[in-house]
């Protein structure tokens, strides 16, 4: 799914180049679910955004469902970012002006969606995350947790090969957070593959795998054997919200 | 990304912040209401002078000495054979009369005053299409009977008797008493056109009284395109008769027409281009504010460069928002300068024109002050640097 070989980031800042990353070799295979944890400054965010494909390598190379990233300009990246790719934010990073449906047919607008179809693969993707009756709320008027579910449903919304999501539960109690990995967890094992960047090691022992950085190179790769279970985390949401949200396999023939 | 989903998002954008989108607009308004307002009033304005010239008559025309000619004046430059010789030779002259006038007193019954004395031939009341009120106009028989008759204009009439019967009552030009035969209705003129009141004597009659001389030719063609072949020929022949050539100038109502079209046209376009400036202005303000808003939004624009949106995307998205800004701008500068017009043109009591091309013009000039003002700003979007404008607060 995603191939890094001895990839690099160098900044030019003034007369020093500053050098991000240098020599990462990675390989996320579909279906995995795979946390990214290091100190702020070890080149953890410079990775997220290669992989995002919101920014271009200096060295290396990347292949991202067998498409080769590297070298390729704006508006193929562009591309890449709508078709292959799935951002969650940590800032949630929703339209504030628009609902939640809109907010999450907006991906489809770029790729070219009949407005019909957008508005049906919105809902249902809403649905999926357990927001099925808050369609038509914005932003400020759901909860946090609530926001950072309509943002996973906007990444997932066009079938993307990767999900991204950079430090998703940073501004969220851990009640939220909780949810929010669990209804990572319960797509990872629907199949969707998952990069997670973080710093909390009680977040990252989710995943099945923790990949560790610090100054710019990977120092670790561990897999991790019992990733813990958020779905405790669920038994405190209203049951209405479980068999929607979070029952196996739920909403996934939808989309 | 689509169209409609562009003008969508522009639109929700617009009704966020109405006043703020307004104000931003508000050059546009004030510039398109403008431009309309100028346009039609002067459309309007030319329409008018256009119907009372042509009230007047389109086929008219005037032979008189060039004042531009050096030549010396002999006094003799017409004479009455002229005419007679002129419109037996040009088949295209339907009527022809000398035309000579003086400031004199003329007293009736009420009071004297000073008003212009007109020596014309009968023929006069055909070329001017004269109404008469009462009476007759002067016939062949009073010319050739050099008879002491007199046609007075309505205006005259009222000055000189008051209330009492003015057609077949005396009238004294200097000591010479003159029969009233006839008033000619006052036309009625939108523009308020009034000319010195006046009274008509024949020529014969004119000539005896002050001098011998005829200054100037009136005629009236028989179409109005055959005026300046008729013109020509008449002055040739007054050229060939008189051995005296350079001398004669015509003029024909159809001139004037062209010469007061161009003036009313370029005048309107004067104070168009004028207004135009205000439209310039009011683009730069959108552009101004597009900018503005470009900064503010720098988040979004990040957030849409992640979910996949390409540059080209995001330059239409601004650039439409721009377009919808100045064109709403544009529709009520419109209705604003439409409503003015008539306004100010209902003040003045001749009917403006709001043609369809102008309204059609502004629309198209609106949404193009949007295309170029908002190109800087559109442009300025999609440059960003998608990591940092996600960055951005």
């Amino acid at each position: 799914m995603i191939k890094v070989r001895n990839l690099g980031k160098v900044y030019r800042a003034g007369a020093h180049p500053v050098v991000a990353l240098e020599g990462v070799d990675l390989e996320v295979r579909p279906g995995e679910f795979v946390a990214i944890m290091g100190p702020s400054g070890s080149g953890k965010s410079t990775l997220m955004n290669l992989l995002g494909c919101l920014d271009i390598p200096t060295s290396g190379t990347y292949h991202l469902d067998g498409v080769e990233v590297s070298g390729m300009g704006d508006t193929e990246l562009a591309r890449l970012r709508n078709r292959k790719i799935g951002f969650v934010f940590q800032t949630f990073n929703l339209l504030p002006r628009m609902n939640a449906l809109r907010n999450v047919e907006q991906p489809m607008i770029y790729a070219g969606v009949a407005p019909r179809e957008r508005a049906g693969r919105a809902a249902a993707a809403l649905t999926r995350v357990g927001l099925g009756d808050r369609m038509q709320h914005r932003p400020s008027e759901l909860s946090g947790g609530q926001v950072q579910r309509v943002s996973i449903a906007r990444a997932l919304v066009n079938n993307p090969a990767v999900i991204l999501a950079d430090e998703p539960t940073g501004n969220l109690d851990t009640r939220s957070g909780g949810e929010i990995m669990a209804l990572f967890q319960e797509l990872n094992s629907g199949g969707t593959t998952i990069v997670l960047v973080t710093h909390e090691r009680e977040i990252a022992l989710h995943s099945t795998r923790i990949v560790h950085f610090r100054d710019g190179r990977l120092t670790g790769d561990e897999p991790v054997e019992n990733p813990r279970d958020a779905g405790k985390y669920l038994s405190i949401e209203p049951p209405a919200d479980l068999s929607r949200g979070c029952a196996p396999g739920g909403g996934a023939d939808a989309l | 990304m689509n169209l409609l989903e562009s003008v969508r998002v522009a639109l929700e954008g617009i009704m966020a912040s109405k006043l703020r989108s307004f104000l931003t607009t508000l050059g546009i308004v004030i510039g398109i209401a403008a431009v309309i307002a100028v346009v039609a009033i002067g459309q309007g304005g030319r329409a008018v002078l256009m119907s009372e010239m042509e009230k007047i008559g389109t086929n008219i025309f005037a032979i008189y000495v060039d004042w531009r000619s050096e030549k010396p004046l002999t006094g003799r430059e017409f004479d009455l054979s002229d005419v007679a010789v002129i419109k037996d030779m040009v088949p295209g002259i339907t009527h022809l009369s000398p035309h000579n006038q003086i400031m004199w007193d003329i007293r009736g019954s009420k009071e004297k005053i000073r008003a212009r004395i007109t020596g014309v031939s009968s023929d006069y009341a055909y070329i001017r299409k004269f109404n008469l009120k009462e009476g007759r106009f002067f016939t062949e028989e009073d010319d050739a009977g050099k008879r002491r008759v007199a046609v007075l204009d309505e205006e005259l009439a009222k000055q000189v008797f008051g209330r009492s019967q003015a057609l077949g009552s005396k009238v004294t030009l200097g000591d010479t008493p003159f029969l009233v035969t006839g008033i000619i209705a006052r036309g009625e003129s939108a523009l308020g056109f009034s000319e010195t009141p006046g009274v008509y004597i024949p020529i014969e009659v004119w000539q005896v009284m002050f001098n011998g001389q005829v200054q100037m030719l009136e005629g009236s063609a028989v179409s109005k395109d055959k005026v300046d072949e008729v013109t020509g020929q008449a002055v040739k022949i007054l050229e060939r008769r008189h051995r005296d050539s350079g001398k004669y100038a015509s003029e024909s109502m159809e001139q004037q027409m062209q010469a007061a079209n161009k003036i009313t046209g370029i005048m309107t376009m004067v104070i168009g281009a004028i207004a135009g400036i205000s439209l310039f202005v009011g683009g730069i303000g959108v552009m101004n504010i597009m900018l503005v808003s470009v900064t503010e939004r720098t988040r979004e624009i990040g957030i849409r460069m992640a979910l996949g949106a390409r540059r080209r995307d995001i330059l239409t998205q601004f650039l439409i928002e721009a377009v919808i800004l100045c064109l709403l701008g544009g529709v009520i500068g419109m209705a604003l300068g439409a409503g003015g017009a008539c306004l100010i043109a209902g003040l003045a009591n001749w009917p403006p024109l709001v043609s369809w091309w102008t309204a059609l013009l502004a629309f198209a000039f609106s949404a193009s002050i949007g295309m170029i003002f908002g190109i800087l700003p559109a442009n300025k979007a999609s440059r960003l640097n998608p990591i940092e404008a996600l960055r951005r607060d």
